[in-house]
């Protein structure tokens, strides 16, 4: 061996990052690759933590452990590395935060393996713009704080299939709002920072281009798909196999502008349809590593030997998959492991988790993210600032400021309820407006107003004078209706308990009546004169509903298709599909309505009795009945049922949330040990605000006294200050956080918006005496 | 050609098989219609229910595949033949089944899909257990004869049915409806091992570096 080559040989590599658990960092991987290339080279495992259970693995030599992170003294610390690197040896780290810090504080020191906070900005979360040219799309995505009204508006597009993103790991699976408002409050706390964001959920495989480059110029490169996966995502078989030489060149490009230094890892999901929707680049080697060195495509060893100029050699499998193996090592002595955590800390496990009662990891693995200082963190935080003091589009100007007007001068008692006559008056022009360009076309579209949502007699009234039908569920909302003016035969009867109060005769000669089950549907056709147009309900196979036949077994369909043929010569038939949008999302109705023409085509040619009406239910947010193509679904409806007269919507929620508030009053102020506003309470409580968990309210302020700074009338941003509710319930929280003025005070107005619809029906009376 | 197949099957050291031929000359399977409205009602709430099975999320891409079935019906034996009517109400169907069944869904999406079948390889045990379970759980009918279970199950060699999907460019893709998966085209010995194929496209197609030709088998 040469002089030259001994000396290099003595050079340490520093790995930190070695925890092998559920959720590996990639130490051991990376230092089981190196040792593989090079069997004599020191290896010197790192960490914050004595529990990191890789430091025990036979291919670390020496290991350095330092203290819990807010045990350090940074200068000491920064001056220990730099000793490390200036001495010649290397250093890579597996810890994303370190490698930012480092980044950060090393700038390119040619033995520090990671890149610089250059490259770490072009690649970050959740744009990863550096790699855009190399053919990779970017699912939908949006910052996590921005508006309430505009997140709810994202997820419902998506169906609700998104997931919320912490800045470097950390993905929360989002299925609803109220699993989103407490994933938000949580990861926020956790990860102390605002930049948050949801991106879409992408369907697909799961696949990894990791390389390695040194100083701008690329190593090596290994693609690698995923086949076994944990729950938590990890990977734990692949198969690896070089990357192509188209790609192989762009990724030169790419990493040569970006200059970047050590290893580093594009994860990506490949759709069906094969488009490769990037999920977020990693600045460092993945725990899968030394799998792909397994089948002869060493990155780590490539890596190093680039660095110390040391010649490798590699062997390659001819089967070129890896599996992942659990296996036990005898702990090494002068590391220890650590003593068991009291017992106090072993909380019974929440949310179902499986596993005996053992201590939560968190309160084991000391988080380096809690305290190391990172600016490109803060920096992104003062970005976001910037952007909150912009005036929201969430809010039209016509909305603000007839809630402006109708509040300006109130001084009665709250809490209390206002209608919004102007702006509930538009939503129903804007209906009307969006349908009328479909009249010139069949099917004809039609409204029934669903009176449960809001039976008010202006609400009533006005749908009246629009020409809707009346959309009923019991005997007394037909009673309702027709002491409101309206004829039998413009009521649609729906629901489950349409017959309540049986002490009564049910109304006859109705426009339209939809069974929800079987023996409903049996019964109804035995009422003479019932309706015009006798229907079923139809509850479709992966929908979760208690309402309407379910299909999704033979033989209720079976029993379906026998009384539907009894319909004959009796009533028209129809066919009633209920999925409120704003639970399932817009895209995901748009299919169902797909879904259920293919089982309305089914019915007709089983029954032979055409379907003359079908009613598509309401349940829409407001913004999206309006943004439904009419014109598409008249189209889809004439393709599939050429015999269908009418296609019926019954909004209810779309026409009417949005035209109430509720007016509250501050009741108390809380500020922290900084004096800021903390908490607030007010007058309004779930009682008059019972959904306000369950979807996004714009919330107003108006100062007590219409002068001094805070005196103008504002839409609230979000922020760090809760509101809270007046009566003592732990569930009682308006808001989880608002940005509220730092002079608000006792009498202040606080006025949530969105409060109209199901809001006003299902509020009830509590706490008043 | 199958006897090349039987002839890598030795190179890995397993026996000969005795059911070889009756694989060779198997015609793939497909569904009774009684040309009633007992088939033609199940067919059609089996085609409504597959489609609102998709989902939205998959809807949305050129190749559908429905994966569903295997979570909606177990694996293991069915009765030959097999009608609409009565197989709407099984919760066990075979390969056969599984296979015939995605055709239809793949048909009503579109696709150019076909019939295929394969030859896998296994070990003695799982194929010791597969022929346990397709002795004690094969349902009995009344006219059932001896000898008219097909045995698809070798020593170490396995029939199976899947499905192959004409892509643009002539190229195919083979699913495996009773799994879920897609097979690749790649050479591997051993357990599970895909050794042969065969596909009733009328077309000549190309899968990885093969070419399937109509009814012919052809090893991996």
């Amino acid at each position: 061996m040469s002089l030259k080559l001994e000396s290099q040989m003595n050079k340490k590599i520093y790995i930190c990052g070695m925890h092998s658990g559920q959720n590996p960092s990639a130490g051991v991987g990376i230092a089981r690759s190196i040792r593989k290339a090079f069997p004599n080279l020191p290896i010197v495992g790192v960490d914050y933590w004595q529990g990191s259970s890789g430091l025990h693995d036979e291919s670390v030599d020496e290991v350095l452990i330092f203290p819990q992170w807010k045990q350090i003294d940074r200068t000491r610390h920064l001056a220990q590395i730099r000793k490390i690197l200036d001495d010649g040896n290397l250093w890579i780290s597996a810890l994303d935060v370190e490698v930012y810090w480092l980044a950060q504080n090393f700038g390119g020191h040619p033995n520090l393996l990671v890149p610089s906070g250059s490259a770490l900005k072009m690649t970050a979360k959740p744009n990863v713009e550096a790699f855009t040219s190399l053919g990779f799309k970017v699912p939908e995505n949006i910052s996590a704080f921005l508006s309430d009204v505009e997140v709810h508006s994202f997820l419902r597009q998506i169906g609700w299939q998104c997931w919320l993103k912490g800045p470097y790991h950390d993905a929360k699976r989002i299925s609803s709002w109220e699993v989103f408002e407490k994933a938000r409050e949580n990861m926020q706390k956790e990860w102390k920072t605002s930049h948050l964001f949801l991106q879409r959920h992408k369907i697909g495989n799961e696949e990894s281009i990791c390389f390695a480059a040194y100083h701008g110029e690329l190593v090596s490169a290994v693609h690698m798909e995923k086949r076994l996966i944990t729950p938590e995502g990890k990977t734990w078989a692949g198969h690896v196999t070089p990357v192509s030489p188209e790609l192989l060149d762009g990724l030169k490009t790419v990493l040569r502008r970006l200059e970047w230094s050590g290893g580093g890892e594009i994860e990506y999901t490949r759709d069906p349809d094969g488009t490769k929707w990037i999920i977020e680049c990693n600045p460092r080697f993945p725990a899968w590593i030394y799998g792909s060195a397994l089948v002869g495509l060493n990155l780590p060893g490539r890596l190093v030997a680039r660095a110390l100029n040391l010649p490798i050699i590699e062997t390659k499998s001819l089967y070129p998959f890896f599996t992942r193996v659990v296996q036990e090592v005898v702990a090494k002595e002068a590391i220890g492991i650590p003593m068991p955590p009291d017992p106090s800390l072993t909380p019974w496990p929440a949310g179902g988790q499986k596993g005996k009662a053992g201590p939560m990891q968190s309160s084991l693995i000391p988080p380096l993210r809690e305290t190391m200082e990172l600016r490109t963190l803060d920096s992104i935080d003062e970005e976001r600032e910037a952007i909150a003091v912009r005036i929201p589009e969430h809010v039209p100007a016509p909305y603000s400021a007839e809630i402006d007007m109708v509040t300006e001068s109130f001084d009665g008692e709250t809490p209390t309820r206002i209608h919004l006559h102007s702006w509930t008056m538009s939503r129903f022009q804007e209906l009307l407006d969006g349908i009328k360009p479909t009249k010139m076309f069949s099917p004809e579209i039609r409204i029934g107003y669903s009176i449960k949502t809001c039976p008010t007699t202006e609400h009533i009234s006005k749908a009246q004078k629009s020409g809707f039908y009346m959309e009923c569920i019991s005997q007394l909302e037909i009673e309702r209706a027709l002491n409101s003016g309206a004829q039998p035969n413009q009521i649609i009867l729906n629901g489950p308990g349409k017959f309540w109060p049986l002490t009564r005769p049910p109304v006859t000669g109705l426009h339209m009546l939809f069974a929800d089950s079987i023996e409903e549907l049996n019964r109804v056709l035995e009422i003479p004169n019932i309706a015009e147009c006798i229907g079923i309900r139809i509850c479709l196979p992966k929908l979760q509903s208690r309402f309407g036949v379910h299909v999704d077994e033979y033989e209720p369909f079976q029993e379906l298709i026998a009384s539907i043929k009894k319909i004959k010569g009796k009533a028209k038939l129809g066919l009633h599909f209920h999925m409120p949008s704003w639970i399932i999302g817009v895209n995901r109705w748009k299919d169902a309505f797909q879904s259920v023409l293919t089982w309305c085509e089914a019915i007709e040619q089983l029954t032979h009795v055409p379907i003359e009406h079908l009613d598509l239910g309401g349940g829409f947010y407001p913004t999206d009945l309006v943004g439904l193509n009419f014109r598409w679904i008249q189209e889809m409806v004439k393709m599939s049922l050429p015999r269908v007269d009418g296609i019926y919507f019954e909004p209810g929620r779309s026409l009417t949330q949005e035209g109430e508030i509720v007016v509250s009053r501050v009741l108390s102020v809380r500020r922290d040990t900084d004096k800021k506003v903390s908490e607030i309470v007010v007058d309004a409580c779930v009682a008059e605000l019972p959904l306000i968990q369950s979807y996004s309210h714009r919330i107003f302020f108006r100062p007590a006294a219409n002068e001094g700074p805070t005196s103008e009338f504002r839409v609230l941003e979000k922020g760090a200050a809760k509101i809270l509710g007046r009566v003592c319930m732990e569930s009682d929280i308006l808001s989880a956080g608002m940005k509220l003025p730092e002079d608000i005070s006792i009498g202040d107005k606080i006025i949530f918006a969105d409060a109209g619809a199901y809001e006003r029906s299902m509020s009830y009376a509590f706490g008043r005496g | 050609m199958l006897l090349d197949a039987v002839n890598s099957i030795a190179k890995q050291n397993i026996g000969p098989e005795r059911y070889y031929d009756r694989w060779l000359e198997h015609p793939t399977s497909s569904i009774l219609h009684h040309d009633r409205e007992c088939c033609d009602q199940a067919r059609l709430w089996f085609l409504a229910y597959a489609r609102s099975m998709e989902g939205w999320s998959s809807s949305q891409f050129r190749l559908n595949a429905p994966t569903w079935l295997s979570q909606h019906f177990n694996w293991g034996p069915s009765i030959w033949p097999i009608s609409w009517c009565e197989l709407v109400k099984e919760k066990t169907i075979d390969c056969g089944v599984f296979a015939a069944l995605a055709r239809e869904i793949f048909t009503a999406q579109g696709h150019d899909v076909h019939a295929g079948q394969c030859l896998l390889s296994y070990n003695d045990t799982c194929t010791n257990h597969w022929k346990q379970l397709w002795k004690t759980k094969m349902p009995k009918r009344e006219d059932q004869r001896p000898g008219e279970v097909f045995h698809w199950v070798g020593d170490r060699v396995v029939y199976h049915e899947v499905c192959i999907i004409e892509m643009p460019g002539e190229e195919a893709r083979i699913y495996d409806s009773t799994f879920g998966g897609w097979y690749e085209p790649l050479e591997r010995v051993g357990f599970g091992a895909l050794l042969s194929v065969r596909s009733e496209c009328p077309r000549i197609l190309k899968w990885g570096n093969k070419l399937l030709s109509c009814g012919e088998w052809v090893d991996l």
